[in-house]
């Protein structure tokens, strides 16, 4: 089930418009200058409505209708939710007039409308025929209406931009970024009193309702893999929230979607590390054979990264397994096919590519430079670390190397 | 001169596009992504002429992060992914295979000298990024210049 808005071919939808209104020059009247939403399952159209700006911080809903075979099943209740949020941002009420008919009358109450105003004689001075709706004929119109903002729920406001902070800061997001696009979703949907607190591994967040009352959540957020095209993603879509072109429903729909965006494959990712190494050595003044090695080298890692993932070992284990891993292979085939020829550092710096913790070093920096110093200190320890670990990695399996044959050979 | 291109043009580009594959940056961001990688290995080039590492380093941190903050804003994106593309071509990987190399050989004041001089690196790295990254955000919009340029010219002609 989705809603779209429709900005072309309007009149396509003219069945179903006639459902709500029986005269099609009076549709005309307000299709144009209109926002036409339709609601659509598997292709199907069920239910459409117009809204058109009324003036005042106002809109009016002219129309609304689901088709017969659909109607009574909640689809009709469920647009206007979603037009409510939708309008949320850009009016303060939202009228409808309708015929005096019981039944449309309690839909619109269930659906958070009170009355407004009657205007007298309406159906009798605008339509040419007699309009019945059970039975009664229709003459004055009555209007309803609903105050916006109150269909904002703050807890439902905080969870999604809670939602949508922590996918961010666990795949790579700063700290700046998690706390603006927290404040942008509540900001959007008028939660004003909003407190968040960003630690690189945590999200404090307290709001409070109208009633006076808190609402506060943390969420713990465990280190784990970097995936910049889910920062992306929610960066984009947090775009769409503030412009209100994205509803509270939709957004958490979207977000769920982005969240189970999966990493790149895996062979994908063993080619790219190599490449990497590869090239990254020949930049840093490595012969062609050493960048073919450290191509191989590379790939090696990334597998033995990938595993580590799926493991879930450690990082000191991870890195300084790393180092030992691209050191012996290299001593290796030094030893064995191109003494002489090759240099153990022509193929070494090259394939240590992809260990390096370039997202924590870079979130690292900005973190500092943004002035969050506790998350910045804490990546850049993570990121110098890593450093330190494969130094060691690579320093103990040349110490063994040196020892085993006597130092000159280096 | 054919190799000099392909080491000093095409290894920057692959190898840093090589590098966001790993962080799973979307594939529409690989062009620029490359190009940043490009950018800041030929200022790093340029400027290692006349100046150490570290200050080479910082320069051309400088231009690559200016660049990546006007194609985050062009391309509305976070700035992190362009940011990990200028910083790749920089990342003294080689220091720290010497300093560990030096360690084990006992040639202490060498291992010093090697790491003392990735860590002046890593540092002209940080200040660069700092620099330019609280550079008001306004600056890198379109806008902001044409509105400078309206603004001129109204002054120019009162």
């Amino acid at each position: 089930m989705e809603i779209n808005q429709i900005t072309e071919n309007k009149r396509d939808y003219m069945d179903l418009l006639l459902i709500a209104d029986p005269q099609e020059d009076m549709i005309d009247r307000y299709l144009d200058d209109g926002e036409l939403f339709v609601l659509s399952e598997n292709g199907d159209v069920l239910t459409v409505c117009v809204v058109v700006p009324a003036g005042g911080g106002a809109c009016e809903l002219k129309n609304i209708a689901t088709a017969y075979k659909y109607q009574r099943q909640g689809y009709g209740k469920y647009m206007v939710r979603y037009i409510c949020e939708h309008y949320s941002s850009r009016y303060e009420t939202m009228y409808v007039g309708t015929g005096n008919s019981r039944k449309t009358l309690d839909f619109y109450k269930e659906c958070g409308f009170i009355n407004s105003h009657i205007e007298a004689n309406f159906f009798t001075d605008n339509y040419r025929e007699p309009i019945y709706e059970d039975g009664i004929r229709l003459v004055d119109m009555i209007y309803l209406k609903k105050r916006l903002d109150t269909e904002i729920d703050v807890k439902r406001v905080v969870d999604l931009a809670l939602r949508a902070g922590s996918i961010l800061l666990k795949n790579g997001g700063e700290i700046f970024r998690v706390e603006e696009t927290i404040q942008h979703i509540c900001r959007r949907f008028h939660v004003n009193a909003v407190e968040i607190f960003t630690l690189s591994h945590g999200i404090f967040i307290s709001a409070e309702e109208e009633s006076g009352e808190a609402y506060t959540r943390v969420k713990h957020i465990p280190l784990s893999g970097t995936h910049l095209g889910i920062v992306a993603e929610v960066n984009n879509l947090s775009r769409e929230i503030s412009a209100g072109r994205v509803g509270i429903d939709e957004a958490f729909n979207k977000l769920e979607e982005i969240e189970s965006m999966p990493p790149k494959r895996s062979y994908f990712q063993v080619l790219a590390a190599g490449t990497g190494s590869g090239t990254f050595a020949m930049l840093l003044g490595s012969a062609a054979a050493e960048s073919i090695i450290a191509f191989g080298i590379g790939c090696i890692i990334q597998i033995w990264v990938l595993l580590a993932k799926k493991l879930n070992l450690s990082k000191i284990i991870v890195n300084i397994t790393g180092g030992v891993i691209m050191t012996t292979l290299a001593a290796f085939i030094l030893h064995f096919f191109g003494s002489g020829t090759l240099r153990l550092e022509g193929m070494i710096t090259g394939a240590i590519m992809p260990l390096v913790p370039g997202i924590a070093f870079v979130n690292a920096i900005r973190d500092i430079a943004d002035s969050d110093f506790l998350s910045g200190t804490v990546r850049m320890i993570d990121a110098l670390l890593v450093f330190v670990y494969i130094a060691i990695g690579v320093g103990s399996t040349l110490a063994v190397y040196n020892s085993m044959i006597g130092g000159l050979a280096l | 001169m054919i190799r000099e291109l392909v080491v000093n043009v095409l290894c920057p580009f692959f190898g840093t596009v090589a590098y966001v594959v790993l962080f799973n940056v979307p594939r529409r961001y690989y062009l620029s992504c490359g190009i940043t990688g490009i950018v800041a290995w030929l200022v790093y080039l340029w400027a290692s002429g006349f100046a150490s590492p570290a200050a080479a380093s910082f320069v051309a941190v400088i231009v690559a992060v200016f660049l990546s903050r006007m194609l985050a804003v062009r391309m509305k994106c976070p700035i992190t992914i362009f940011l990990l593309a200028a910083l790749l071509p920089l990342v003294p990987g080689a220091g720290i295979y010497y300093t560990a190399y030096y360690l084990v050989t006992n040639q202490l004041s060498m291992a010093a000298e090697r790491g003392i001089g990735a860590v002046k690196v890593a540092f002209g790295i940080v200040v660069g990024i700092a620099f330019v990254v609280s550079i008001p955000r306004e600056v890198f919009q379109v806008h902001y210049w044409r509105g400078k340029k309206r603004r001129k010219r109204l002054k120019d002609l009162n």
